[in-house]
């Protein structure tokens, strides 16, 4: 079966199967879902080795018709294309490693896990999904977890308040996505929320402008809050402090990249229009995220409302990218959100791991531990470096890559983006090193102890992806990039020139190396 | 004068009226329960007026097993009351807060 | 396109040696990474294959100076990040330039980590140590043979990288964890604007290849319209940041907190000169027709270059002032640097107008020999004196360690432009490209040649002549030849290399086919602008009877200090540039977030998030008097509602 349900099928039936395992046979329970998520994270990985790259079009593609009542046609479909399959990989990888990091669990650990895999399940769904139904339905899977994760094993006293919040945000941004999602499957008649065949339907008969005007809003909002772009982003930092790691990872890393990849999938393809009168607002929100977030975090004492609050900086790349409309901008997107996966991952197994050695995360309180923790202080460093865009990881082709995508069209943008990704980003990240690692070594951390062998192996797997993605990044751009000219075909028409890039010089733009350049 | 469908109505409008203030502005649960035995005798009444002079005997048979269920509900409430009062030693509503927060 | 011609036949007649360049900047990496990761344990492993990395890297670089000469090829490139209108290539260009800078930067690296077998003896991380210095001379590496833009920022940023581990490599040191933070953010703002120049220079040139950008300069000088001032000054501020220009400079004193080695290699021939060294390579965008945009109209008849020759001059100046008050062995060194640093960027400007840099580059290769002969001198003078730095707490030095006192005073000669050691030629080129073009700079050159015989005679005076002032001084002896082997190795160019046509060689390189002055190179100077050449040379003698008069007669304090009074406190308080940084630029960066943070406290957190809960609460509340549970309301209301319904509806 080469189809991509066996990405959802792995971790359902591993969710099942713990399910049947009593519950205090514990390392059976953890045993169990290591194996399970590595088998997922191995079927991704495989996957994404045989996808071909450079094609246009959907790949391991499956449909199953579900309800075809009257006007209503709901159908599982589900398929690969530069887009998601980047996302399919790492979701993989950061949920084995989510999974491998809960080994400390000891309260529930049977329903820890459940939900776990749930999680893996519901995200590789949504990313799979080309069904618009199926996808709110899969990302609800994985949001829902969430929740009752940060309550039953968050740590703080603020727990129930930051489960409180994120649920209010999440449910209120997926409530207006959902509106908006109904309206436009009203909107569009095509009596179908598969997008494939919305695209086939509006191709013919394009949506009024009118209508996409408010539509697209409603739309790209409601999953913009599920990514956290200011001002909608003061849940994500809190609920992060308070999440268990593995849920921390998997939310950060995964569950937020899927509101982007809805407005990449669905609402800046099939709505032109609209993404031409509302990106320029999400571009001057994503400022926000820019220089707020990062300046908020350049405050944080805790290294959880550190990674955080520089998580939220980094979506402001992403957001970024998209308001380009370009085919460089989009790429990047899509890179940086597979880039920056892996890294909060990563950040969040690093701080996980650090507070169960010292017991706290206040980093004014840490010094010194380099000395005990090498290698703990080496993928910390690695860690917080790929953050402040160090090339050679992941994240700085991809912040590249949209800094270049989106210099023509949005040049102040591009200049506050790298002023945010280079000093303050870089601040941030070089003071909490100082604090946690560089500095005498200090008595009441004389008991720390680094990682062992095996612990090891998260780090290690995502440090290597991202080292993977960061020296050869064309892995990824080859897959991503007619995608990202699949998603910009609507704005390519020669109806969207008038568009035209806000730099006076343009008349110089490069003419032989960009065929499909659409700042121009 | 012979009494008319509306001397039928305005008796039964005046009685639901009396049983529906009993219900609401009376404390002691045994005089709801009458104000409420009052108001279903007043729809009773109104039914088998209308039934008379629309020559439909529906209306009748349906006042029939009004009463009926009114009996067993009378049974079974006041089952219930009693059961209250012995226990609360009590029959005003006031007093019969527990279930408020 | 005599280049592509080139690169063509390269292919055709399948040589490929070229592609060796690729071995010298891998060796490093995997050297590097194998230590890190197979060898963490065993010293004298991870040592050789360290030192054997750099050493082969060294030795393929001197076979490809020799095949290709200053002949421009390039390696086989692998792209790094296709996508359409953006296909960044991690592409290796050798030329003039380049194959000299491999074998400056391989030669002195092979060097410094043979010094460091001696100096990092008792260090307990010395693995560390080694597999940090490859990973540095690999980033090195890479912006030495960058071919386009985005490599070239690529490398710069992990030169970053490698040098905060470096300078913070006792971290433990609290201000060695400072020094590399403000070292790496110092850097990260000159990197913004470089970041910046390169994206202005794509959108308009369309190219990030530097071989392309430069033939399409030659083609049309005014490509990038109005914006080449711009762009010059943004890619300029990258140099700034790396070279470290005023007003970037603060952190390169500070970084003195790092090994000396490490001093000797980053701060001396390697990191600092990439400015330079890249100011050379992109040359063109500073020759090409000036022009601001319609907003900085005032700047017109101003050029980008002239900008730089300015920030140049200043530094040179500036630092030389500093030096002359300072007490710290390194910190002198440290001082000297941004000094010779701004002569060299200086010279670049300078020489935009007669579209030659090869004083400059010149300058940068005589430099990276004597400067890290000079700093591995210092390091050797601070081992023996048991870690004590300061140089009035030394003296005396000279008899107890002669080989270290020999090649430091063959450095300070060097340095200080004394005939015929190599400073004196290529400080002589930058003189004569000063005189020709603007005969203010002529005067601050000679002026910073004064000041840097004296200080450096100062420092050679109070640190080895005399009395031994200090426990350390008393007990100095000469370290191992594991430490004086390579002083004597770096002595021979800092010597010699004047026999060589090196500056002939360089300005082959920016003009073709035209050979400033040939044949008679010792005399040279002498013969081709014999005012630069006085003029230096008096300098010289100027600058050493000065200091000669104030410590020849081996005093125990600096005299200089209470003749200049406040003057010297500022010198010594280096003009209160950090005090500025500390007192302005770090407070409002922190008031900003201090602001952000409110804002996410207060106005969206508070107002907007418990604003709105605030009004549902208040809702609900208002609601819930309504919801009394008296069942007799609600029969009441309803009947009322059933009222209002029959009234309505019979009206």
């Amino acid at each position: 079966m080469d189809s991509l349900t066996s990405v959802i099928l792995i971790p359902v039936f591993t969710a099942v199967l713990l399910l049947l395992i009593p519950g205090n046979f514990r390392v059976v329970l953890r045993l169990a879902a290591i194996l399970g998520s590595a088998c997922t994270a191995w079927t991704a990985v495989s996957f994404f080795s045989r996808f071909h790259a450079g094609q246009e079009g959907l790949q391991f593609e499956s449909l199953v018709p579900w309800v075809t009542v009257g006007p209503l046609n709901l159908a599982y479909h589900v398929g690969a294309d530069g887009l998601n399959i980047g996302l399919i990989l790492v979701t993989g990888l950061v949920g084995f490693a989510a999974v491998l990091v809960s080994w400390n669990i000891e309260r529930h650990v049977k329903l820890f896990y459940v939900l776990l895999m749930s999680m893996i399940a519901g995200a590789m769904g949504a990313f799979a999904s080309l069904d618009l139904f199926f996808f709110y339905f899969f990302n609800e899977l994985a949001l829902v977890p969430t929740f009752i994760m940060i309550g039953v094993w968050g740590r703080g006293e603020d727990r129930n308040w930051a489960a409180f919040k994120i649920t209010l945000y999440l449910t209120l941004g997926a409530l207006i996505a959902l509106v908006g999602l109904i309206a436009f499957y009203v909107a569009a008649g095509a009596n179908s929320l598969d997008v494939t065949v919305l695209k086939a339907h509006l191709a013919a008969h394009p949506l009024s402008a009118a209508a996409q005007t408010w539509i697209f809003p409603l739309v790209v909002f409601g999953f913009a809050i599920l990514v956290g772009l200011f001002p909608f982003h003061s849940w994500a930092p809190i609920g992060y402090a308070a999440a268990p790691t593995a849920t921390a990872m998997m939310h950060a890393g995964i569950l937020k990249k899927a509101g982007l990849y809805a407005i990449l999938r669905m609402a800046v393809p099939l709505m032109p229009d609209g993404a031409h009168r509302w990106l320029p607002v999400v571009a001057v929100l994503a400022v926000g995220n820019l220089l707020h977030c990062a300046w908020v975090a350049l405050r944080q004492k805790d290294m959880n409302l550190l990674i955080g609050n520089s998580s939220l900086a980094h979506m402001g790349f992403a957001f970024l990218g998209i308001a380009s409309l370009t085919v460089i901008g989009v790429t990047g997107t899509v890179l940086v959100m597979v880039a920056h996966a892996l890294l909060a991952g990563l950040s969040f197994a690093l701080s996980g791991y650090l507070e169960t050695q010292t017991g706290t995360l206040d980093m004014t309180r840490m010094g010194g531990l380099l000395r005990k923790m090498p290698f703990y202080g080496s993928a910390l460093v690695m860690g917080f470096m790929a953050s402040c865009g160090l090339p050679g990881f992941a994240n700085f082709a991809g912040e590249a890559t949209v800094l270049f995508g989106s210099w023509k069209s949005l040049p102040w943008f591009v200049i506050i983006a790298a002023w945010s990704g280079l000093i303050i980003g870089a601040v941030a990240m070089l003071r909490a090193l100082r604090a946690v690692l560089q500095g005498p070594e200090k008595p009441e951390f004389s008991r720390v102890a680094d990682l062992n062998y095996w612990r090891r192996l998260p780090f290690v797997m995502l440090l290597s992806a991202m080292v993977l993605f960061g020296v050869a990044p064309g892995i990824l751009t080859s897959r991503i990039e007619p995608a990202a000219k699949a998603v910009l075909a609507a704005h390519l028409t020669p109806s969207q020139a008038h568009q035209a890039p806000a730099v006076p010089a343009a008349h110089a733009a490069p003419a032989a190396s960009a065929p499909g350049h659409s700042g121009h | 004068m012979t009494p008319g469908l509306h001397h039928y109505l305005i008796v039964s409008a005046l009685l639901f009226s009396l049983g529906l203030l009993g219900v609401v502005a009376r404390r002691n649960l045994f005089v709801i329960y009458m104000g409420l035995e009052l108001m279903l005798n007043a729809s009773n009444l109104a039914l088998v007026a209308f039934s008379r002079y629309h020559n439909n005997l529906n209306g009748q048979v349906m006042v029939f097993f009004v009463i009926t269920v009114a009996a067993a509900e009378v049974a079974v409430g006041l089952a219930l009351l009693v059961a209250l009062y012995r226990k609360r030693q009590t029959a005003h509503v006031e007093d019969l807060t527990s279930l408020k927060l | 396109m005599e280049h592509a011609a080139v690169v063509q036949h390269a292919v055709e007649s399948g040589s490929k040696i070229q592609d060796l360049a690729w071995a010298i900047l891998i060796l490093p990496l995997v050297m590097a990474f194998g230590t890190a990761v197979l060898t963490p344990k065993n010293r004298t492993l991870s040592a050789a294959f360290n030192i054997s990395g750099v050493v082969v890297a060294f030795l393929l670089s001197f076979t490809l100076f020799c095949v290709y000469g200053g002949q421009s090829v390039d390696a086989t490139p692998f792209h790094w990040l296709p996508v359409a209108g953006l296909d960044a290539e991690i592409g290796l260009h050798l030329d003039a330039l380049s194959t000299l800078m491999l074998m400056v930067v391989t030669g002195v690296g092979s060097l410094v980590m043979i010094y460091s077998t001696g100096y990092m003896h008792e260090d307990r991380s010395y693995t560390r140590f080694f597999s940090t210095l490859s990973l540095f001379v690999f980033s090195m590496l890479g912006i030495v043979l960058a071919n386009n833009l985005l490599m070239l920022f690529v490398f710069w940023e992990l030169v970053g990288v490698s040098s905060y581990l470096l300078i913070g490599f006792w971290y433990e040191k609290p201000s060695a964890g400072d020094a590399s933070k403000k070292a790496f953010l110092t850097n990260r703002i000159g990197d913004f604007g470089f970041m910046l120049g390169i994206l202005a220079i794509w959108s308009l040139a369309g190219t990030l290849d530097i071989a392309a950008l430069k033939a399409k300069f030659v083609a049309n000088p005014a490509l990038l319209g109005p914006w080449a001032g711009l762009a010059g000054l943004l890619i300029f501020m990258g140099a700034m940041g790396k070279s470290a220009q005023f007003p970037l400079h603060v952190w390169l004193p500070d970084a003195m907190e790092g090994p000396t080695p490490v001093s000797a290699l980053i701060h001396a021939a390697t990191m600092v000169a990439a400015g330079v060294y890249m100011l050379c390579r992109l040359f063109f965008l500073y020759t090409a027709t000036p022009g601001w945009p319609a907003t900085l109209g005032f700047l017109d008849g101003v050029s980008a270059a002239t900008i730089i020759t300015c920030i140049g001059g200043f530094t040179a100046l500036f630092a030389a002032v500093i030096a002359v008050q300072q007490d710290d062995i390194k910190r002198i060194l440290a001082y000297s640097t941004l000094s010779q640093l701004g002569l060299m960027v200086m010279a670049v400007g300078l020489g935009a107008k007669t579209g030659d840099a090869s004083a400059s580059m010149y300058h940068l290769v005589t430099h990276a020999g004597f400067k890290a002969m000079l700093f591995l001198g210092a390091g050797s003078v601070i081992h023996a004196c048991h870690h004590e730095q300061d140089i009035w707490k030394m003296g005396g030095l000279r008899s107890k360690m002669p080989k270290t006192f020999w090649t430091f005073a063959l450095g300070t000669a060097a340095l200080a432009g004394l005939p015929p050691f190599s400073g004196f030629y290529s400080k002589d080129e930058i003189l004569a490209v000063a005189l020709e073009a603007n005969p203010i700079f002529f005067g601050v050159g000679v002026l910073v040649t004064v000041l840097t015989t004296f200080y450096m005679s100062r420092l050679v005076l109070v640190a080895f002549f005399g009395k031994p002032r200090g426990e350390g001084a008393d007990h100095a002896h000469e370290s191992p030849s594991s430490m004086t082997l390579p002083l004597l190795v770096l002595a021979v160019p800092s010597a010699f290399i004047a026999w060589l046509p090196l500056g002939e060689f360089l300005s082959g390189h920016f003009k073709p086919g035209h050979a400033t002055h040939g044949g008679d190179i010792l005399f040279g100077p002498f013969n081709h602008n014999p005012i630069a050449a006085v003029f230096g040379l008096g300098a010289v003698l100027f600058g050493f009877s000065l200091a000669y008069s104030l410590y020849g007669k081996a005093p125990t304090q600096d005299p200089l200090s209470a003749k200049l009074g406040l003057l010297s406190q500022a010198m010594r308080n280096r003009f209160y540039i950090d005090e500025i940084y500390d007192g302005i630029v770090v407070p409002l960066h922190n008031l900003m977030s201090q602001i952000a943070d409110a804002i996410d406290r207060w106005l969206i957190a508070g107002l907007a998030v418990r604003g709105l809960s605030g009004v549902v609460e208040i809702a609900g509340r208002a609601l819930r008097l309504v919801q009394t549970g008296s069942i007799q309301t609600y029969a009441f209301l309803f009947t009322a509602g059933v009222l209002l319904i029959v009234l309505l509806a019979l009206k």
